[in-house]
């Protein structure tokens, strides 16, 4: 175990007074009150991810690859609307990436490992943003742009949107095998060693997307049972899981070098 | 948490740590767990599809020969039991032995993977490939996941040799953690040799 070097930070409570007086005094001398906005944030854009993709622009769960081009343009005649209004909240809510990676670049600058993992994590997740969501969403909102656009070309802009959807998944594949490796080394507990295994196994759902490439109906199409349905639920169920322990590990931070103290004693 | 190299308990103590005894990591049995899940939605799709054209899965499974999948699961239950008698020499305190059978281990790995490559290079050269057909493409997905698996798995051990070759070392858990994994693999292939060879 790595020996604290900074002395641990003690937290003063709130003065009593109003609830909008305690949020008011958290926001100004709150010592956590950087990490608690980027947990937030996370939370929040999560949601609004979940809410946009799924019922708004009905991108997810993705419509087939094996679609004729009538059917095609037909599903942005149905959801044109949906797609450009959603896909307009999304051009204006993807910034939140910004905090939402730094506090899980920051969870790996807490542990005792190398920097160079919080920066190639970093520098991945910031990358997969582009592909992943923005180049898909603009994308779909050319094609749903104007709808009397030649249909090859509205059916061009559908395979170019979601390919570059599933396209990044090799990204995150890398994303999350070097947050596994760090928690797997760290020495200071700022995550328990099964969310490190749990990483390995979102990694290797991953790398089932890859065979979207080839197939256009079935389990491993884009939007097959393998290739989309069981890699949701994994990575749904990862998502939770780690906004749940980046709550916890910034209940615990002490601001100092060493292990992180346990929940109780942070309390 | 399972300081198992430690002094000898005293008996009571023993039959109370019996019961709560857990091998390596609890962890990675976490991982085991997330694991069974995975491959259960995986099966669940291959047998779905399955009984939506039996008569075709059937043609296409008989070009799979039984032998090589019994030859494979010989290879990997070898190296279950090479990586058990691992543990067991470790536990012991006799490392050269237990490096040994780590090694042997990774023999009976590769062996898997040789026989797992030949086999896929005889199937494309039939002209069953990933795309051929739907039993080919879930024989292909399973059969490579795994490969991925086992892969991970000659790094695992190569965390194990690492760990057993220096007195300074030595953690019985990581040991220990890194034999579960390996019987995760073989347990996955044993279910997967059970469907795709077994299962007519």
């Amino acid at each position: 175990m790595s020996a604290s070097t900074t002395a641990p930070m003690t937290m003063t409570d709130p003065p009593a007074g109003s609830r909008m007086e305690r949020f008011v005094w958290n926001c100004r001398y709150h010592p956590k009150r950087e990490l608690w906005f980027a947990w937030w944030v996370m939370v929040i854009f999560y949601n609004f991810y979940g809410v946009l993709f799924f019922f708004v622009t009905h991108v997810q769960p993705p419509p087939s690859p094996a679609w004729d081009t009538p059917t095609v343009v037909q599903w942005f005649d149905d959801n044109g609307s949906g797609v450009i209004a959603g896909f307009a909240i999304v051009f204006v809510i993807a910034g939140l990436c910004a905090p939402m990676n730094a506090l899980l670049a920051y969870s790996m600058r807490r542990m005792s490992v190398s920097p160079v993992f919080a920066y190639s994590y970093l520098i991945i997740y910031s990358l997969a943003a582009v592909p992943g969501m923005l180049v898909m969403a603009m994308a779909m909102t050319v094609a749903a742009l104007r709808p009397d656009r030649d249909p090859e070309i509205i059916r061009w802009l559908y395979d170019f949107a979601f390919l570059s959807f599933s396209g990044t998944m090799g990204v995150f594949m890398i994303g999350s095998l070097v947050w596994m490796v760090a928690i797997l080394i760290d020495k200071n507990r700022v995550f328990p060693k099964w969310f490190g295994y749990f990483s390995l196994c979102n990694a290797l759902t991953e790398v089932v997307v890859a065979p979207a490439w080839i197939f256009q109906r079935g389990a491993f199409a884009w939007n097959g049972a393998i290739a989309w349905w069981i890699n949701m639920v994994v990575f749904v169920s990862y998502t939770a899981v780690f906004i749940v322990l980046l709550r916890r590990m910034i209940e615990r931070e002490d601001f100092g070098t060493g292990p992180l103290p346990d929940l109780e004693a942070a309390r | 948490m399972t300081d198992l190299a430690g002094a000898s308990p005293r008996p009571e103590q023993l039959s109370d740590e019996h019961a709560k005894f857990v091998p390596g990591q609890p962890d990675m049995w976490m991982f085991v767990l997330f694991e069974t899940l995975l491959f259960t939605g995986y099966f669940s799709v291959y047998l779905v599809s399955r009984t939506q054209d039996r008569e075709a899965f059937l043609g296409a499974q008989a070009d799979l020969d039984l032998r090589v999948g019994v030859f494979n699961t010989i290879a990997l239950l070898l190296s279950s039991w090479a990586i058990a008698g691992c543990v067991q020499a470790a536990r012991n305190g006799d490392y050269p032995s237990a490096l040994k059978k780590a090694f042997l281990t990774a023999t009976f790995g590769v062996v898997f993977l040789v026989s797992k490559i030949v086999e896929w290079v005889r199937e494309i050269r039939m002209g069953n490939t990933f795309t051929s057909d739907e039993f080919f493409s879930h024989y292909y997905f399973l059969t490579s996941i795994h490969c991925i698996h086992l892969l991970i798995g000659f790094v695992v051990l190569g965390v194990v040799i690492y760990q057993l070759r220096s007195p300074a070392r030595r953690s019985q858990q990581l040991v220990e953690t890194g034999a579960t994994y390996w019987h995760t693999v073989d347990f996955l292939w044993v279910l997967i040799f059970a469907l795709l060879y077994v299962v007519r």
